[in-house]
């Protein structure tokens, strides 16, 4: 089966600037692929000219097995980070109009966005207009929106950004029922938690390239198992001066620390204070994101060249 | 499956007509109409009716009287007629010196002092036919143009009788001889089918200028209804990110028609309310068969064309721009091509087949207004004039929409500053 989407030698620039460089990827059919990255590194750039909003200075995008700007275009939906609603529509006009620029009529877009609109608790909401709505309320219409024309490809920007967890986890069940009925998901999120548990495979961009693509297993393999997730009697203040620490994320309850060598660092942490809870684990997705994107590192978390 | 171009000119028309702002301008033509129409006939009865007191100072020593006796007669009028509706004239003689400017500026004082209204000054030689020597009106309301109009009327009546009368000349008899022959204006004689020939009709202005100039307003207020709406459109969604959402379903060309064919749409709908409307209003009053099929037609035309040609600038604005205060600052120039029929048009009325008239017509942001309204003025502009108008506004409204659609499909996802003229002409020349 041919991937969803292939990017082959992408690149953006924009007044000089690469936003992306030389890009390479491909998202799995059926699958949900999550694009991470820190503010500015390129994501929404690779997912606009993905949708065709944008065009790359180089190289070639393949979606659905077509390079054609508008072959796709149908079976393509695209949820913006900022949501885009005509705030004097009610919502069941808007929803009609936006399937129908997807190539739906009306008559077999209102039952579908019955059936959507049921699902996310939005029965009263078909008169309303969309200014009277939440925020909350808005993204749900949006996203709605985005998947009543069934497409086969659903790209999401942000989704959950915003939501409160009530919100964000029938969105999130949402998204899984959607994938479940066979379309290709790309989201991109800052919640590192939510891609852990959600995403298939997960691409990070960094300044334009691309610094991660993989499972979360074959990410967190890169880096082996250096974190040590702990609990002591006397927090983190017991850390400083500990030999061995490269660094430390302090939760307040527990740390979780990495360390080159487990064993020792074990020894000297029992004879400075009791140790209730001591870990070997693998960095979580979000200690990665940190230790390549942050600002003193310059990248230097990345994994060591072919590992990739 | 629709036409999304349709889609887009569907919703853009039903978001519209729903609107405040269409309702309004649906009802601002005849409101407008109503309200001038009736502020003309209130205010013409709501004269100042307050007495105007003015002193004379007559020095012929003989056209006071005179003088007092038409004050006297006209306020005998004014007195009769109730609600009263003019003021009454009081004058008093005063006598002066001749140079004697301290009694002239005691007069300046009470007029100052609201006593008496103005002054007047009849020179010693106002009798004399051979003196250019004015009367002399003194007042501080140089804006009130009643009171010096009937005393000037009035005094050289009485010099002229007088004049006539010293010379021995019969004055009614001269106002037998300089009697003015009157022209009538009429249409030209027809000949019917059976070589009858029909007399000529006599010239009607509500026929031949007041319809035809009814036609280009409506022509003018229906695009002006339209079009501008496309600036708020694309601006909001630019604003709100919609059309983020809309160019992954449409590309920038059918989302650009889409709005054009809405807004036109919008157009074609207020000059169909307000003929039919007109036309109700004309034929109750008789001048039903003053708007032809052919005038129907080429206000169609002509309103198709100003439609996508002003939309398009308008869309221009907007794809340009992230913020209204941005668009304001670019309005000018297109308000300016906009407001040209509005500014020529009384002149091409008084002379349409002036080379003025003509060289207007045909340029295309004035050609569909007064290339209209040449038209239903008899006898019409040549046939050449009109195919080379529409030929030449034709062109320009193409090119007009296929500058936009480029302009549109490179700033309708720009944000921040506004673009320059000069960055605009470099994406209507770059592919």
């Amino acid at each position: 089966m041919p991937p969803a989407i292939r990017l082959e030698s992408v690149s953006k620039r924009f007044n000089g600037v690469a936003a992306v460089d030389a890009l390479t990827l491909d998202v799995p059919d059926g699958s949900i692929y999550g694009f991470i990255g820190p503010n500015g590194s390129g994501k929404t750039t690779t997912l606009r000219m993905i949708m065709r909003i944008l065009l790359p200075d180089q190289g070639r995008i393949e979606v659905l097995g077509s390079a054609g700007t508008a072959a796709a275009r149908d079976r393509v939906s695209y949820l913006p980070e900022e949501r885009g609603l005509y705030k004097k529509m009610t919502v069941r006009r808007l929803l009609r109009y936006y399937g129908q620029l997807k190539g739906r009529t009306v008559a077999e877009l209102d039952p579908v966005i019955d059936e959507w609109m049921a699902r996310l608790g939005m029965q009263e909401w078909g008169d309303k207009v969309i200014e009277a709505l939440s925020k909350g309320m808005s993204q749900k219409v949006q996203f709605v929106g985005a998947v009543i024309s069934k497409p086969d490809l659903l790209i999401l920007d942000e989704p959950f950004s915003g939501l409160d967890p009530v919100n964000a986890e029938s969105l999130k069940d949402a998204v899984l029922e959607i994938r479940r009925r066979g379309t290709t998901v790309v989201f991109s999120t800052h919640d590192m938690a939510t891609a852990e548990r959600m995403c298939d495979r997960i691409f990070m961009i960094f300044r334009g390239r691309k610094v991660l693509d993989g499972t979360l297993a074959d990410i967190q393999a890169q880096y082996g198992y250096d974190t040590i997730r702990l609990r002591t009697a006397d927090g983190a203040a017991v850390l400083a001066g500990v030999p061995g620490v490269e660094a430390v994320n302090d939760y307040g309850q527990l740390q979780e620390v990495r360390v080159s060598d487990p064993q020792g660092f074990l020894k000297a942490l029992a004879s400075k204070t009791a140790v209730h809870q001591f870990e070997i684990m693998r960095p979580s997705l979000h200690d990665i994101f940190v230790r390549i994107a942050r600002p003193e590192g310059d990248g230097v978390g990345m994994p060591s060249a072919g590992t990739e | 499956m629709k036409n999304k171009a349709l889609i887009v000119a569907i919703s853009e028309f039903t978001t519209l007509v729903r609107s405040k702002a269409f309702i309004v301008g649906l009802l601002m033509m005849p409101i407008f109409s109503g309200v001038a129409i009736g502020v003309q006939k209130f205010t013409k009865d709501a004269t100042d009716v307050k007495d105007r007191r003015f002193a004379v100072v007559d020095r012929t020593g003989t056209l006071f009287a005179p003088l007092k006796a038409a004050a006297d007669e006209w306020n005998a009028g004014v007195r009769a007629a109730v609600p009263q509706t003019a003021p009454l004239y009081l004058p008093s003689e005063v006598t002066l010196d001749a140079n004697d400017a301290q009694g002239l500026a005691a007069l300046s004082d009470r007029v100052r002092k609201e006593e008496i209204y103005a002054f007047v000054e009849i020179p010693a030689t106002a009798l004399d036919p051979a003196s250019t020597e004015p009367l002399r009106y003194y007042s501080n309301h140089p804006a009130y143009r009643t009171l010096p109009g009937w005393i000037t009327g009035t005094v050289n009546r009485e010099i002229v009788n007088r004049r006539f009368r010293d010379a021995a000349v019969d004055r009614a008899l001269v106002s037998r001889l300089t009697r003015r022959v009157e022209m009538s204006e009429l249409g030209l004689l027809q000949r019917d089918t059976s070589g009858a020939i029909k007399a000529a009709a006599p010239i009607d202005k509500i026929r031949t200028v007041a319809i035809p100039v009814g036609m280009m307003m409506i022509l003018l207020f229906s695009v002006m209804s339209g079009a501008p709406q496309l600036l708020n459109s694309v601006i909001e969604e630019k604003m709100s990110r919609i059309s983020e959402v809309l160019i992954g379903s449409v590309t920038p060309f059918e989302l650009m028609m889409g709005k054009l064919a809405g807004s036109v749409a919008v157009s074609l709908l207020l000059a169909g309310v307000y003929v039919v409307g007109g036309l109700i209003v004309a034929n109750h009053f008789g001048y039903g068969d003053v708007v032809r099929g052919t005038d129907i037609g080429w206000l169609l035309l002509f309103l198709l064309m100003a439609s996508f040609m002003f939309g398009s600038v308008f869309i221009t604005i907007g794809a340009a721009c992230s913020d209204l205060k941005d668009a304001q600052g670019m309005m000018p120039p297109a308000m300016l091509l906009l407001m040209l029929p509005w500014l020529t048009w009384f002149a091409v009325l008084n002379a349409p087949d002036s080379p003025m008239a003509m060289g207007l017509s045909f340029f295309p942001t004035a050609t569909p207004f007064l290339m209209l309204l040449r038209i239903m003025l008899p006898p019409g502009p040549p046939v050449w004039q009109i195919a080379v108008s529409v030929a030449i506004t034709a062109l320009a409204t193409v090119v007009m929409v296929y500058a936009a659609g480029k302009i549109f499909r490179t700033g309708l996802l720009m944000q921040g500053k506004a673009a320059t003229f000069g960055e605009m002409w470099r994406w209507v020349r770059t592919s």
